[in-house]
C-alpha cells in the first residue's frame, strides 16, 4: 500500500490524468477524451484508465484532486442559471448601470453592454436600510419580505442572491433574510454578499455574489455526479477542487462558493509552471502558455505565483484574490491583416479551430502565425504526433496574397514579420507582468509550454534579455503537476476603513482575529491540524486620497505599533516598486483587512529519470529552415526530444520535436536536457 | 530613411505600451478625484518638432508641446528636464482649461532629440473662486485659478522648489496638489525611459522614419474615410443651455466640406462668446482630430495624431465667437461646448451617410456638494458624475448610463455615503428617456439623495435641459433631463441646471434625473419581444410600448397582443426627416431666426452663415 494522489484537469477535448505515488516519487500520466454533455464521466474514465496504468488499486489512492473549466465555461457561455436577486429598495438597477464606465481600451461608439446575468424584472427591492458603519436606519420590513417569498417559490427560481447596502458592515439583515427563505423557500439554494464577499462598493460585491448563485444549481449537481462516480469506482478518498486563487478546497467547500473556483483552469497550470520550475531550480518564473487563440502569462516570485484583487472574465470584475493570469489574443491561429493604412495587424482576431490556419487545409484563407512558422520551415509538415498534416503551399499562398504582395514584401519577410509582430505582443503581456510590477524579467527563468510556446521562447528571452529558457518535459500535463502540488487555500477580506492616517488597533487586531477565527474552523473542516495551519494577514493600503489599494503583509499578531510600522514600510515599498515613487511624508489609509489561511495536503516530489547510456542521439534528419540572424534559409538538424537523456546538449540552430510542441533553438542559443526531462536552453549574449 | 512595416508596427505597439503604462501610474497613483476616477488625464508622445505622434486617449493632445518650445527652444533643453503650463490662453488651446495641468519632459540620447513625452491631469484645486476651483459664476480666466505659463520645473534633474512652493500655496488643497504632480512627474519620467529605450534600440534615424510612417498610416485612413463620402457641404447645429449667468442658449454650428479625400470647416457661425465660463478655445488641430475621431468612429484603429490633421487643411475660426473667445473670457465648463461640437460633427456625417451614424448623445451631468462636517468640523466636498442615455447604433442600442468620458467609473453608493453626510435613496433607470428606434436610445439615470448635514451648498451642471438628444434615419430624440428639490411633495421645484451657493437643508431630497440618447430607425420596426424586455425591465413604459413602437402588452397577462400591435404600426406614419430634434429644438430656433426656421423636414437647420470675420488657419 504506497499511498497515491490522482490529478483530474478537465479541458476543452482532453482530460487529462496524473497519478503521483508519493512515496517513490513516480508519475503515470494519461489522457482521456472529454465528455462535454457530463464531464463525470470522462473524469471516471481517466482515473479508471490511470489506475490500471499505474497499476494501483482504489484503496492506494489518498485524494483526488481536481480541475475543471465548468464554471468559466458556463459564465462564458451563459449556460448558468440565472438567480433571482434580492436587494436593497432603491438599488433595483445596480447590475445593469454598473459602473456607468466604457471600459478603458473599448470604444465609446462601438461598445455594447455585456448582457446582465440577472435582468432587472428579477430583481426585487426589500425595505431595509443600513448605514455605513452597518447601524440600522431602518428594520428589514419581514411582513412584506414574506409576501414576496411565498411569490418567488410559485416560480421555483433555481437559487437567491442577497445583496444590501452596508451587509459587509453588519450581516444582520441579510441574515434574517435568509432565515426567511429557508422557512419559505427551503428548496433553494442561497447566495450572501456578507458571505460571499464582504467587501464595500455594491456593484461588485453583487456581481460576485449573483454569480455565485448563477453556478450554484450546477456546479452542485456535478460535485454530486463525481461523487457518485468515484464511489462507483469504490474511491473513498476526498475530492478537492481547484480555486482559483491556486489553492485547493474541498467540494463541499467549493460546492457553497462556486464563484472561488472560476478561473480553475488557467489556475492549475499556472502553479503547476511553478511547480516545474522550482523542481528544476527555478525560484523566480516567468511563464507563458501560447496555444491557438490566447497566449497565458503567469509571474511567480520566490516560487508563489502572484495574485491579483483585479481579475475579471468576460468584462465581470472579479474582485478577490486569484492567480494574475494575464492572457492575449496572439496564438497559433491569430490572424495576420494589413490596415486601410497600410500597417499589418496580427491578432486579437483568430482562426480558431475551424476553419484554423490556412495550412490545414480547412478552408481558411487568411494568414495565421502557424502558417508563418511553417512556410519559414520552423514547423515540420505534421502536428499532434501525426494526425494533422500541414499544406506547405496553401500557408504560403495566403501570406503571399494576405501580407507579402500588399506590403510588398517577399514571403519569408513578410512571415518573418508576422512572427515578430506577434513575438513583440507576446513581450509586451510578459513586460506588463513583470517590468511594469518593478520587476526586472533578466532575474526569471522564462517557462513555455503550450503548443505554440517553444517556436518563440527562444525569440522572446532574446527581446526580454532573459538568459534561460525552461520547456517542460511534459507540457501537456502541466495543469495536472498544479494539481499535484497545491496547498490547501482561502482568502477572506473585510472593510474596515481607517482614514487620515489614524489607526485603530483594537479595531484591526478585533477584525483579524474574527477572521482568523473563521480560518481556523475551515482549515480544521479540511483536515488540517492545528500544526499545520498557515495563516498571513494582510491589509489594503493607499495614501490619502488615492483610489487604488496596494496589499501588502502584516506580522502575525498581536499588532502592535512597530508591527504597523512594518507594515507602512512595506507599503512605501512596494509603491516605489510598482510606481517609481513614493510619499512617506504623506498620509496612509487602511480600507480592507485581508487573512489568507492555507495548509499543505501532500507534497509530491518527482524521481529524476535514468541517465543514458551509449553514444549521444544524432538528429532524425535535416530541413531547411529560415533564421534571419543566419542570413536565411540554412540546413537545420532535426532531433525527437522523447529520446534524448538527461544531460544531452547541443547548439542552435536546431529543431526538438515533442509530440505535442515543437522546440525551435535559434542561432546561438545552447539547449540541454535536466534530470528530469526538461529543457533548458541558454541565451546567448 | 526607408522603413519596413514590420518595424512601424513595433514602434506603433512601444509607444502604446509607454503610453499605456504612464496612464496606469497616473490613474494609481494621483490623488485629484477627477483624475482617478474620472481618468480625467492624457498622456501622449512627440515627435522632435512636438507634433503629437501616439495617444490612445480621447482628450486631443495636438499642440501641446509648441507653447513650450516657443518659450523654450530645443537647443536649449537638456535631459531630465521637466517643463509645466496650464495657460489655456498662450497654449492656443492645447489646454483648454485651467485646472488641466501639462508636464511635457524632452527625451534625449546622448544630445540628439529623440522626441517628447506629455502628460496632464486635471487637478482638484488650483485656487480660483470656489473650492475645486471651477464654478458657473466664473467670468474672466482670472476667476479659475493659477495659470501656470511654461516654466522649467526640473532642470536636468534638479527640481524647482521655488516655483513649487508659489504654485502650492495658491491651491486649497496642497496635498492634493502635491500629490497630483508627484504622479505626473514620474509618468513623466516613465515615458522619457520607455522612449530612451526605444531609440536606443532602433537609433534615432529609424525612430523618427518609424514616426513619419505612423503620420503617413492615420493620413492614409482619415482621406479614404473622407474619399467615401459625396462631395458637398454639410451643416449642423446646436445648442448649450446657457452660460449659467442669464437663461439664453448659445448655438453651436459646424460645417463640413468634403472634397475629394479632403475637407474643411467652418466654425464661423457659432454664437459670439459668452460672459460665463462655457467658451470652448478650440485648437485648430483639436478641431481636426474631433472630425477624424467622428469620421472614423467604425474603425477605433485610426490613431489620431498630426497625420489625421493633414486631409483636413482649412479650419475657420471667427475670434470672439463661442469657440475662439478673446482673452480673458472665462473657460472652465467648455466641456459642455465641446459635446455640442462633437455631436455637430456626427450630424454633419450622419447627413453625408443617410444616418448611417450614432444618434446623438448627451454630456455627462455633474453635481457638487459642500458641507461642513458637523462631527469632524472638516470641510467636505463632493464632485460626483453622473451618466446619461447615449445616442442607438446602426446596429445596437445605444448605452444606459454612461459617463460621456471613457473609462471612468461612477461613485458607488457605498463610497458617496462613506464621504459625505448623505443617504443615495435611489439609483435607477430614468424610464422612457432613451429616444424610441429600431434601435433605442440609451437611457438616463434617477439619482436620489438625501441630505443629512444640518446644511449643505449645492452647485449644479448639466446641459441639454433645452432641447434632447437628436434620433436620426426615424428614430426619435430622447428625453431631457432636470435638477429637482424634494420631488412629489409640495415643495418640490426645479433647480438650476447651471447653479452654484444653492442652499440645502436636512432632510431635503435632491433628484438628479438625466436625460436619455436618441434612437435610431423607425421604432415600429423594432422587434416586439425587445419591446416586451424593456417594458418588463422597466426602461420603457407601457404607454411609450403602445404609442411609440405601437406594441399592445396586456399589463395582466404580460403578453403581446400580436394582432393589434400589426394594427397599430399599420396605421404609424413612417417616419418623414432624417432627424428627429424634438419640438423643444425647434422653438430654441424659431426664437432664433423666428418661424422660416421651422423647417424639421429639411432634416437639419438652417445655416447660420459665415461671420464677417472670419480668419483660415
Amino acid at each position: 500500500m504506497a499511498p497515491c494522489l490522482i490529478a483530474v484537469d478537465v479541458g476543452g477535448t482532453f482530460t487529462d490524468v496524473a497519478l503521483a505515488d508519493l512515496e517513490g516519487g513516480q508519475l503515470w500520466t494519461t489522457k482521456t477524451p472529454t465528455t462535454p454533455a457530463d464531464q463525470a464521466q470522462g473524469f471516471a474514465a481517466g482515473i479508471a484508465k490511470v489506475l490500471q496504468l499505474a497499476g494501483k488499486a482504489a484503496s492506494e489512492v489518498v485524494a483526488v484532486v481536481h480541475g475543471s473549466t465548468l464554471a468559466t465555461n458556463l459564465i462564458l457561455e451563459g449556460k448558468g442559471a440565472p438567480p433571482v436577486l434580492l436587494t436593497t429598495a432603491g438599488c433595483r438597477y445596480v447590475l445593469h448601470i454598473g459602473r456607468h464606465d466604457v471600459p478603458k481600451g473599448a470604444n465609446m461608439y462601438l461598445w455594447v453592454k455585456p448582457p446582465r446575468l440577472v435582468r432587472p424584472e428579477h430583481i426585487y427591492e426589500v425595505r431595509e436600510r443600513l448605514d455605513p458603519s452597518g447601524a440600522v436606519l431602518q428594520p428589514l420590513d419581514e411582513a412584506a419580505c414574506a409576501a414576496l417569498l411565498k411569490q418567488l417559490r410559485d416560480l421555483q427560481p433555481p437559487a437567491i442572491a442577497i445583496c444590501l447596502l452596508h451587509a459587509y458592515a453588519n450581516p444582520v439583515h441579510e441574515q434574517r433574510l435568509r432565515a426567511l427563505c429557508q422557512q419559505l423557500c427551503p428548496e433553494v439554494p442561497l447566495s450572501l454578499s456578507s458571505e460571499v464577499l464582504p467587501q464595500f462598493r455594491e456593484y461588485e460585491r453583487t456581481l460576485v455574489t449573483v454569480l455565485n448563485a448563477y453556478l450554484l444549481p450546477q456546479m452542485g449537481r456535478y460535485y454530486r455526479r463525481l461523487a457518485q462516480q468515484a464511489a462507483r469506482l469504490h474511491l473513498r478518498a476526498p475530492l478537492r477542487i481547484m480555486q482559483s486563487n491556486g489553492g485547493m478546497a474541498s467540494a463541499e467547500a467549493a460546492a457553497v462558493r462556486p464563484v472561488l473556483t472560476v478561473l480553475s483552469g488557467p489556475a492549475a497550470a499556472a502553479v503547476g509552471a511553478t511547480a516545474v520550475a522550482r523542481h528544476a531550480g527555478f525560484r523566480h518564473c516567468l511563464s507563458i502558455d501560447v496555444g491557438g487563440t490566447s497566449a497565458d502569462v503567469c509571474l511567480a516570485v520566490d516560487a508563489q505565483p502572484t495574485l491579483t484583487t483585479e481579475g475579471a472574465l468576460a468584462d465581470l470584475p472579479l474582485p478577490f484574490p486569484m492567480l494574475d493570469v494575464h492572457s492575449i489574443g496572439a496564438g497559433g491561429g491569430s490572424l495576420a491583416r494589413v490596415t486601410p493604412g497600410g500597417g499589418l495587424q496580427v491578432g486579437p482576431e483568430s482562426a480558431g479551430a475551424e476553419p484554423g490556419p490556412a495550412c490545414y487545409g480547412r478552408g481558411g484563407r487568411e494568414p495565421t502565425v502557424t502558417d508563418a512558422h511553417l512556410v519559414l520551415g520552423r514547423l515540420g509538415e505534421t502536428l499532434l504526433g501525426g494526425e494533422l498534416r500541414l499544406r506547405r503551399d496553401l500557408a504560403h499562398e495566403a501570406i503571399a496574397r494576405g501580407v507579402a504582395r500588399p506590403l510588398d514584401l517577399s514571403v519569408e519577410a513578410a512571415a518573418q514579420g508576422i512572427l515578430d509582430l506577434a513575438n513583440h505582443a507576446m513581450v509586451g503581456a510578459m513586460r506588463a507582468l513583470s517590468v511594469e510590477r518593478g520587476y526586472d524579467p533578466r532575474d526569471f527563468v522564462l517557462l513555455a509550454c503550450g503548443g505554440a510556446g517553444p517556436l518563440h521562447a527562444g525569440r522572446l528571452a532574446e527581446l526580454l534579455g532573459i538568459p534561460t529558457v525552461l520547456i517542460p518535459a511534459h507540457a501537456g500535463v502541466l495543469s495536472t503537476l498544479g494539481l499535484l502540488g497545491s496547498d490547501c487555500q482561502r482568502d477572506y477580506v473585510r472593510t474596515v476603513m481607517q482614514r487620515h492616517g489614524r489607526f485603530d488597533l483594537a479595531a484591526l487586531e478585533a477584525a483579524w482575529q474574527a477572521l482568523e477565527h473563521e480560518a481556523r474552523a475551515w482549515l480544521a473542516a479540511e483536515g488540517i491540524p492545528p500544526a499545520a495551519q498557515r495563516l498571513v494577514r494582510f491589509a489594503d493600503l493607499r495614501y490619502a486620497n488615492q483610489g487604488y489599494e496596494l496589499t501588502v503583509p502584516v506580522a502575525a499578531a498581536p499588532l502592535r505599533a512597530e508591527t504597523l510600522a512594518q507594515m507602512l514600510e512595506a507599503f512605501h515599498h512596494q509603491h516605489r516598486r510598482l510606481y517609481t515613487y513614493a510619499s512617506p511624508d504623506m498620509p496612509v489609509e487602511l480600507v480592507n483587512v485581508r487573512l489568507t489561511a492555507s495548509g499543505p495536503a501532500w507534497s509530491f516530489t518527482p524521481a529524476p529519470l535514468p541517465a543514458g547510456s551509449g553514444p549521444p542521439p544524432a538528429p532524425a534528419h535535416t530541413r531547411p529552415v529560415y533564421f534571419p540572424a543566419l542570413g536565411g534559409w540554412v540546413s537545420c538538424p532535426v532531433y525527437e526530444a522523447a529520446t534524448l537523456p538527461p544531460d544531452f546538449q547541443c547548439q542552435g540552430p536546431a529543431i526538438l520535436a515533442q509530440p505535442l510542441s515543437t522546440v525551435v533553438v535559434e542561432p546561438g542559443h545552447r539547449v540541454r536536457v535536466d534530470p528530469y526531462g526538461n529543457l533548458i536552453m541558454t541565451i546567448g549574449s | 530613411m526607408p522603413i519596413d512595416a514590420i518595424t512601424v508596427e513595433i514602434v506603433k505597439g512601444a509607444l502604446r505600451a509607454a503610453v499605456q503604462e504612464m496612464g496606469l501610474l497616473i490613474e494609481r497613483t494621483a490623488m485629484s478625484a477627477f483624475i482617478r476616477e474620472k481618468k480625467d488625464f492624457f498622456a501622449g508622445i512627440y515627435d522632435p518638432a512636438g507634433r503629437l505622434v501616439y495617444t490612445d486617449h480621447d482628450k486631443f493632445g495636438a499642440g501641446m508641446v509648441d507653447c513650450v518650445l516657443a518659450q523654450y527652444p530645443a537647443a536649449t533643453m537638456a535631459p531630465g528636464d521637466v517643463y509645466w503650463f496650464s495657460d489655456c490662453y498662450l497654449s492656443g488651446g492645447a489646454i483648454s482649461h485651467s485646472p488641466d495641468m501639462c508636464f511635457v519632459a524632452p527625451v534625449f540620447d546622448g544630445r540628439t532629440l529623440l522626441g517628447f513625452v506629455a502628460a496632464f491631469g486635471h487637478f482638484w484645486d488650483i485656487g480660483g473662486m470656489k473650492p475645486g476651483t471651477l464654478s458657473p459664476l466664473a467670468t474672466e480666466i482670472f476667476h479659475e485659478g493659477l495659470a501656470i505659463p511654461p516654466i522649467r520645473i526640473v532642470a536636468q534633474g534638479h527640481f524647482n522648489d521655488e516655483a513649487y512652493r508659489l504654485i502650492l500655496r495658491n491651491s486649497r488643497f496642497p496635498d492634493l496638489l502635491r500629490g497630483d504632480t508627484r504622479a505626473m512627474i514620474a509618468a513623466c519620467h516613465l515615458g522619457q525611459r520607455r522612449l530612451q529605450e526605444l531609440g536606443q534600440r532602433l537609433g534615432a534615424a529609424r525612430l523618427h522614419a518609424a514616426f513619419a510612417a505612423i503620420f503617413d498610416q492615420a493620413e492614409r485612413a482619415v482621406r479614404a474615410a473622407l474619399a467615401a463620402l459625396p462631395d458637398g457641404h454639410y451643416t449642423f447645429a446646436d445648442y448649450v443651455d446657457s452660460d449659467c449667468l442669464s437663461d439664453r442658449p448659445f448655438r453651436v454650428q459646424v460645417t463640413l466640406t468634403v472634397q475629394g479625400d479632403t475637407a474643411s470647416l467652418d466654425f464661423r457661425g457659432c454664437d459670439d462668446q459668452a460672459a460665463g465660463p462655457i467658451n470652448f478655445l478650440l485648437h485648430p488641430d483639436n478641431a481636426r482630430l474631433l472630425l477624424a475621431r467622428v469620421l472614423g468612429w467604425r474603425d477605433p484603429a485610426v490613431l489620431l495624431n498630426h497625420g489625421a490633421c493633414r486631409p483636413i487643411p482649412t479650419v475657420e475660426l471667427r475670434p470672439g465667437s463661442l469657440v475662439q473667445p478673446r482673452y480673458p473670457a472665462a473657460l472652465g465648463l467648455r466641456a459642455h461646448t465641446l459635446y455640442r461640437v462633437l455631436n455637430s460633427l456626427l450630424g454633419c456625417l450622419a447627413q453625408a451617410t443617410g444616418g448611417d451614424t450614432p444618434a446623438g448623445s448627451g454630456d455627462y451631468v455633474l453635481y457638487m456638494l459642500r458641507a461642513l462636517d458637523p462631527q469632524s468640523g472638516a470641510f467636505t466636498l463632493l464632485i460626483d458624475g453622473v451618466g446619461v442615455g447615449q445616442g442607438a447604433r446602426p446596429f445596437a442600442d445605444g448605452l444606459d448610463v454612461i459617463y460621456s468620458s471613457r473609462g471612468q467609473k461612477n461613485f458607488p453608493m457605498e463610497f458617496v455615503e462613506h464621504h459625505f453626510p448623505v443617504q443615495v435613496l435611489t439609483y435607477a433607470i430614468h424610464p422612457d428617456s432613451g429616444g424610441p428606434g429600431k434601435f433605442r436610445g440609451g437611457t438616463g439615470v434617477i439619482r436620489d439623495l438625501r441630505i443629512l448635514a444640518p446644511r449643505v451648498i449645492l452647485g449644479t451642471r448639466m446641459n441639454g435641459t433645452k432641447s434632447p438628444c437628436w434620433g436620426v434615419k426615424g428614430g426619435k430624440a430622447g428625453k431631457i433631463g432636470c435638477f429637482v428639490l424634494n420631488p412629489g411633495t409640495p415643495q418640490e421645484r426645479r433647480l438650476p441646471p447651471f447653479g452654484d451657493n444653492l442652499e440645502l437643508r436636512q432632510g431635503d431630497v435632491l433628484r438628479v434625473q438625466t436625460a436619455g440618447g436618441g434612437g435610431w430607425g423607425n421604432p415600429a420596426e423594432r422587434d416586439p419581444l425587445l419591446v416586451l424586455q424593456d417594458v418588463k425591465d422597466g426602461f420603457v413604459s407601457l404607454q411609450s410600448a403602445y404609442q411609440d413602437y405601437g406594441v399592445v402588452i396586456d399589463p395582466q397577462t404580460w403578453k403581446i397582443d400580436w394582432a393589434r400591435t400589426q394594427a397599430r404600426r399599420q396605421a404609424m406614419a413612417p417616419p418623414a426627416a432624417l432627424f428627429d430634434r424634438g419640438a423643444d429644438f425647434w422653438r430654441l430656433e424659431a426664437a432664433r431666426h423666428g418661424p422660416a426656421a421651422l423647417s424639421p423636414e429639411a432634416g437639419a437647420c438652417r445655416s447660420g452663415g459665415p461671420g464677417p470675420a472670419g480668419y483660415r488657419q
